[in-house]
């Protein structure tokens, strides 16, 4: 049986269309176009909550991240840093995954606490990594220093000046709860928001944030979805960093999938609706 | 002995967590006190048995290699053992541990590749499936397409320049559309997860505990 | 750029392509990468919970907390799991842990998950204050009943039931086409991420030597 010109649309090999994928994603990174990126409602809520918190607010933050993922939250991690280092705000900093603290190794490395005045004990703190789970959170809301009874140096919390007076959800004023894993928003959401009524933000891959919406803005009041609202966060921070050039370089590189898309559909119409069926 | 068996680790699953949800509608000092005793009891616990992703490893590659003795196996069984061994010896023997130089190198230059590079794989993977497979043959395959694709272009600033209507479009996508459905889903797995969760303390969900 | 950063450039390199080999064909490169990424994850989750244990259990234990030595002990006996003949002794750490898991989970999910969404969708229509707010709310409304319905799988879903079902299916697709652009615009991201790794770490820094 002879193949239709639909049927040659329909049976590309898919290595000519992963090549033309590559090709397209290289553009950008050789030669930037560099055009606006809208800040959408989310993202606000996400930047507001922080920016109209009192002087002197406690922050915790909490990060499930990976390494793995580092180029889809990279740019939220910076820009909220930047955020929260040029206010007046006590930030406490734990992970829940192992990579968490070489992610924050390497965040501080770009991030410099001290050049926006920040001191170790007196501004922020790092309180290292425990292994996590829903269980854990509810440990760390009750007393924190059941779970982190030193922080990271291995200094115990009780001689830090900072952790003199956080013992738990009380001293919380908010919580920026970072995760990967897409039902873990109902970590924060169960632990935190609903027993203590923390407010609490939330950033994620891109694939979780549309299932975080259906808490917003009532027990989350602000999401951050993907390195798009990274880019978003620096643009209404006025703080430059890494999303840019990331939202740059999908300009292009996302016309390989439409192309995917758009050959698959037609082959289909074209078979459906020109006799052929399938 | 069955009762030692079975019965007893049911009778302490069953009191965790009743005396954990006892907590959140009785305001106790005494309640307040045993849920942050065994909410840190669960995180140690975790952090104690961690040589057993270790030990697990070993075994399904040892199995492995039993089925398929060869000269290349034995490369292949001894491969993850040399990283392991790599990563560990590094993260402990040089000043900082895991801060150190050394193991950050380890980490930037194979771990964090190989870990992004899978998932960058799947760039390729789905777009493929989506080639095959989203077509546009039913309405629920059109609102699929229509507001994935909507949602996708919104995330794109050059299409967003194009044309601005995608701005205001995708949000509602996402607040709207999106958000009725997830709430759905949410309630739904919710009562899952309450019933599930109920049978467990009533010992009749036993394959959560059960060991094989 | 010195040695071990371009070292690392080639290295990094090398594993980037021998995963994305794999676009190609399955292959022992590609299976190389696959196995040493095994390795060191594990090594990297025994470090961080070796240090964890410490902080958390030995330390304190050292100090006179001495009710610490039962989750210890419990979670030693996870390793009778290994064992045909002990392994019901692993019973014990996994019911604290489901116990515990299942006691912290279910209040905050029968009041924010069931109550406060139900609360939630209601609430959006009697406080809307323009007429959009109210379309969007009722749609919303609309929505997620039916999508409640569609995931009633006791009755057939046919008559008035299966059209609520059919409505509750589309709300639901549009969620999952928001899920699945979140994910292609990740991979995307990801992809971008290891190219420019390639093009500014080896290319430009090491082949080209700029700095």
């Amino acid at each position: 049986m002879s193949s239709t010109i639909w049927d040659k649309l329909g049976n590309i090999d898919y290595r000519i269309l992963y090549a033309l994928s590559l090709i397209l994603m290289l553009i950008p990174i050789i030669r930037p176009i560099g055009l606006p990126t809208p800040v959408s409602e989310t993202v606000r809520g996400f930047y507001e909550t922080i920016d109209n918190l009192p002087p002197g607010s406690v922050v915790f933050v909490s990060l499930e991240g990976s390494l793995s993922l580092l180029d889809e939250q990279e740019a939220q991690y910076i820009a909220t840093l930047k955020i929260l280092f040029q206010r007046d705000l006590k930030v406490v900093f734990y992970s829940v995954t192992e990579d968490g603290e070489l992610i924050y190794n390497y965040l501080f490395s770009v991030v410099n606490p001290e050049k926006y005045g920040k001191k170790y004990g007196i501004d922020y703190v790092r309180l290292g990594y425990a292994p996590l789970e829903e269980r854990g959170q509810a440990a760390v809301a009750l007393d924190v220093r059941s779970v982190y009874p030193r922080d990271f140096y291995g200094t115990p919390l009780d001689e830090i000046p900072m952790m003199k007076d956080i013992h738990n959800w009380k001293d919380v004023d908010l919580l920026i709860y970072y995760y990967t894993s897409c039902t873990n928003v109902e970590f924060a959401i169960r632990q935190w928001v609903i027993p203590y009524h923390t407010k609490c933000i939330v950033g994620t891959l891109g694939c979780c944030g549309p299932m975080a919406v259906p808490y917003f803005p009532d027990y989350i009041q602000g999401i951050l979805s993907g390195s798009g609202a990274g880019a978003e966060l620096e643009v209404i921070s006025g703080n430059p960093g890494p999303g840019a050039m990331m939202n740059d370089a999908k300009n292009f590189g996302i016309l390989g999938l439409l192309l995917f898309l758009i050959l698959g559909n037609v082959s289909y119409l074209g078979k459906r609706f020109g006799g052929e069926s399938e | 002995m069955s009762f030692v068996r079975r019965e007893l680790p049911t009778a302490i699953l069953a009191l965790c967590g009743i005396l954990l949800i006892l907590e959140f509608f009785i305001p106790s000092p005494i309640l307040q006190a045993i849920k942050s005793e065994l909410t840190t009891w669960s995180v140690i616990i975790a952090a104690t048995s961690c040589w057993l992703g270790f030990i697990y490893m070993a075994y399904a590659q040892l199995r492995m290699l039993g089925r398929n003795p060869t000269t290349s196996q034995y490369f292949w069984f001894s491969l993850p053992f040399i990283f392991f061994l790599l990563f560990f010896i590094v993260g402990v023997s040089f000043p900082g541990d895991v801060s150190s130089p050394q193991y950050r190198w380890l980490i930037t230059y194979i771990y964090q590749q190989v870990g992004a590079t899978v998932y960058a794989v799947m760039f390729f993977t789905l777009s493929s499936a989506a080639y095959r497979t989203f077509k546009v043959a039913s309405i629920e395959a059109i609102a699929l397409l229509l507001g994935g694709t909507i949602y996708m272009l919104r995330q794109i600033p050059l299409f967003v320049y194009i044309c601005p209507w995608l701005l205001p479009l995708g949000e509602w996508i996402l607040l709207v559309p999106n958000a009725a459905g997830g709430r759905g889903a949410v309630i739904c797995a919710a009562l899952g997860a309450l019933a599930v969760g109920l049978r467990t303390l009533a010992g009749r969900e036993v394959t959560l505990v059960e060991v094989r | 750029m010195n040695f071990w950063d371009a070292l690392g450039a080639f290295v990094g390199s090398f594993f980037i392509i021998s995963v994305l080999s794999m676009l190609w064909k399955d292959n022992p490169v590609f299976k190389f990468g696959q196995q040493a990424i095994i390795g060191a994850t594990i090594a990297q989750y025994v470090l961080f919970n070796m240090k964890n244990l410490l902080n958390m259990a030995i330390i304190p234990i050292s100090q006179g907390k001495w009710t610490y030595i039962i989750p210890v002990f419990l979670g030693l006996l996870m390793y009778t799991r290994l064992s045909p003949s002990y392994s019901w002794l692993s019973r014990y750490p996994v019911s604290v842990l489901v116990g515990v898991g299942v006691g912290v989970m279910v209040p905050g999910l029968l009041r924010g998950q069931v109550i406060g969404q139900v609360q939630k969708t209601i609430v959006d229509i009697t406080s809307a204050t323009t007429t959009y707010d109210l379309i969007n709310a009722i749609i919303i409304l609309i929505g997620v009943v039916t999508a409640i319905t569609f995931f009633l799988f006791t009755k057939e879903h046919t008559g008035v039931l299966g059209v609520s079902a059919r409505i509750g299916r589309i709300f639901l697709m549009f969620s999952l086409g928001a899920n699945w652009a979140g994910e292609e615009v990740w991979y995307l991201t990801q992809m971008i991420g290891r190219l420019r790794f390639i093009v500014e770490k080896l290319i430009k820094g090491v082949i080209l030597g700029a700095a």
